[in-house]
């Protein structure tokens, strides 16, 4: 028996297979938009490819993330903080607290028994989220993958007074004429943006262990800055991203087991693998 | 099949087309009166003959007019009622009574005066504490409030029509409760959104057609075989305004809301005018005393709670332990219009409150748009199956 988790974020699409005992056959993420953001489809039939699987094999498909909603092939929506709280705590079961910053928004889950109890998420804003990153990274003209290391150069902090996305644009480009270093500009912005979501953790309250996932745990700056700001361990999943979908994978995997442990039929939908729609 | 023209269906009609009746009442030589939150006295509007209309926001339209008038960052459904407003939208009001029932609304109220050409406008300055000198005080603000629609309509407000409107009124709230009753059993008979309708649609409506849709309503519903759906968990809403279908739908996908602790559900319905010697006694007391929202300050007015925080949680939001009981509550949300801040800088209490009593809780926030609507519902979601 297989099981599959279709992670659908704002920047991401993310597929994981399992089997049965849990064992992990494919991971396979793509860029969900602007031009791929139908082709979820594309994302599993890489992953069924990598797993050498058709998708008939599948016994039951979670789908989630901010396009969750219209995945056809899906059988059941889980949102994505119960999908991160589940994924993360089977490669933390000591986690107490998730932290997951993705491309349009941010989420602390607080965690109890590898179950999702309670959450708080950033507002509609781009501050606070990868959405910061990426748009400061075009501004400086250099690549989102080196904003990390190149901040952990940094010789000094540099304040980052403002922490809407337009204004800490304009204030980056204004200490850029000024003369200031760049490593010295992208520390402060980790700082910024690490405050800001230390401050959204801290209304849930952090109990250790503390994991980070999300794309922007891929930036060892940011890790660095969180740690600063949380002042406390942080774990780092190996793959960030795809703890939304491993999550719900292993949802799959339980939904269906427990349904055929009580003898109870699992409707399933059709296994057609055709394009996600969102919202329509 | 239920009749198109009575009970729920007629509700939905009003709800997609509120301002029709009132337009024909124009038409028919009445004069209508806007008001912009359930704590102007409606009672003195009805007793001078007067119909009274809630102006409300409407998610679905995009704020643009608003903004050459007031900040961005500011209530969004005052800059959504106010927008409509200035878009011509409320173009058959002959008047506005408004009211400092909160700071945006007093600010909005006096830009609301000066870009718009109602023959009659009132501002009544509102006390936001509820000791007793703040209870004179509003009875002096409701007495000058007498005096300008006295001018206005040329008429006396005596005290026999006074409470002759008084007992319509309190007739109204006494039905908004038995509709109440309905949401008690499970599934419930009638639904948070039909609510919602019926509920918006007594605002646009003069008090005795009000009363007439609810006892329409209540009998069809009691009698109903196409009640909701039971869902996965019974909620509680807590808000300053749940007043539209599209967000109660959000919740309703999942859960049933049976009660919506807000301007657009049970809130102004509650208890009811004491008659008084003086009728502007009783109003005044209901008003300030008896509706239950946020803007008013109760903390510490009464000795034996000052600096007992247990005590001082059950003296602001004891009204809600009785609901959490009898309509057998198992989630509350606390949903938040942005820049909100006197709910806001309630929740952190209420949090405490409703932990105290085991409900679990989460806090929401939305900013009056249709575009609030896809991260509202991960949260919905995300917050049920931490429950179920």
């Amino acid at each position: 028996m297989y099981f599959a988790g279709v992670d659908i974020g704002s920047t991401m699409t993310k597929v994981v297979l399992m089997d049965n005992s849990g064992n992990l056959l494919s991971a396979i993420k793509g860029p969900t938009g602007p031009e791929y953001r139908q082709l979820a489809n594309e994302v599993m039939r890489q992953a069924l490819e990598q797993a050498s699987l058709q998708i008939d094999d599948i016994s039951y498909i979670v789908a989630t993330g901010y396009g969750r909603l219209n995945v056809p092939f899906a059988d059941r929506q889980i949102t994505e903080l119960s999908c991160h709280a589940r994924g993360v705590s089977s490669l933390f079961p000591n986690v107490r607290t998730a932290i997951d910053i993705g491309g349009q928004d941010a989420k602390c889950m607080k965690i109890d028994n590898g179950r999702l109890t309670s959450f708080v998420m950033n507002d509609k804003c781009a501050a606070g989220t990868g959405r910061f990153l990426e748009v400061t990274a075009a501004t400086l003209g250099i690549r989102l993958e080196d904003m990390g290391d190149i901040s952990l150069k940094a010789t000094k902090k540099i304040q980052i007074s403002n922490l809407c996305t337009i204004f800490a644009q304009q204030e980056v480009v204004a200490l850029l004429s000024r003369g200031e270093k760049l490593e010295n500009i992208l520390a402060g912005l980790h700082d910024a943006l690490a405050s800001r979501i230390a401050a959204l953790a801290r209304r849930l309250g952090i109990k250790p262990d503390l994991v980070l996932t999300g794309g922007v745990a891929k930036n060892t700056g940011m890790v660095r800055a969180m740690k600063e700001s949380l002042d406390c361990e942080i774990f780092v999943p190996e793959e960030p991203l795809l703890t939304g979908a491993l999550g719900a994978a292993i949802l799959a995997k339980e939904t269906y087991m427990k349904a055929v442990a009580a003898g109870e039929a699992l409707p399933t939908k059709s296994r057609r693998l055709e394009k996600a729609t969102f919202f329509s | 099949m239920s009749d198109k023209n009575k009970g729920l269906s007629k509700a939905q009609e009003i709800y997609l087309n509120r301002s029709q009746r009132a337009r024909e009442l124009k038409a028919a030589g009445k004069k209508i009166i806007g008001y912009p939150c359930v704590y102007v006295p409606l009672e003195m509007l009805t007793a001078l003959d007067l119909v009274p209309y809630q102006t409300c926001g409407d998610i679905k339209e995009p704020v643009t007019e608003a903004d050459r008038a007031l900040p961005h960052s500011f209530c969004p459904i005052m800059r959504n009622c106010l927008d409509c407003a200035l878009k011509g939208k409320n173009d058959f009001l002959d008047g506005m009574a408004t009211i400092h029932s909160s700071d945006p609304q007093e600010k909005t109220a006096r830009v609301w005066e000066s870009y718009t050409n109602y023959p009659y406008f009132h501002f009544i300055d509102m006390p936001i504490t509820v000791r007793p000198e703040a209870l004179e005080y509003f009875k002096s603000q409701l007495n000058d409030f007498r005096k300008t629609l006295e001018a206005f309509t040329e008429k006396k407000l005596s005290t026999d029509k006074l409470e002759a409107a008084i007992k319509s009124h309190n007739q109204q709230r006494a039905l908004v409760r038995e509709l109440y009753e309905l949401t008690k059993p499970s599934p419930p008979l009638i639904s948070g959104t039909e609510i919602v309708q019926v509920v918006k649609a007594l605002t646009s409506l003069p008090v005795v057609e009000g009363n007439d849709l609810l006892t329409e309503t209540i009998s069809e519903v009691k009698n109903r075989t196409d009640g909701p759906e039971k869902k996965s968990a019974r909620l509680l809403i807590w808000s300053s305004t749940l007043d539209d279908t599209d967000i109660m739908q959000v919740f309703e996908a999942k859960a049933n809301v049976v009660m919506n602790e807000s301007c657009g559900g049970i809130r102004a319905y509650r208890g009811g005018v004491k008659f008084t010697a003086d009728p502007l006694e009783g109003l005044a007391d209901y008003y300030l005393n008896e509706i239950t929202c946020a803007r008013t300050f109760r903390q510490a007015t009464l000795g034996e709670t000052r600096k007992d925080y247990a005590r001082d949680l059950q003296s602001r939001f004891g009204y809600l332990k009785g609901i959490i009981k009898e309509w057998k509550i198992n989630g509350a949300v606390m949903l938040l219009v942005r820049y909100c801040d006197p709910f806001a800088f309630e929740m952190p209490s209420l949090k405490d409150y409703f932990n105290s009593l085991g409900v679990p809780s989460t806090y929401i926030e939305y900013d009056y748009t249709t575009g609030a609507l896809a991260p509202l519902r991960t949260r919905v979601e995300a917050f049920l199956e931490t429950i179920s």
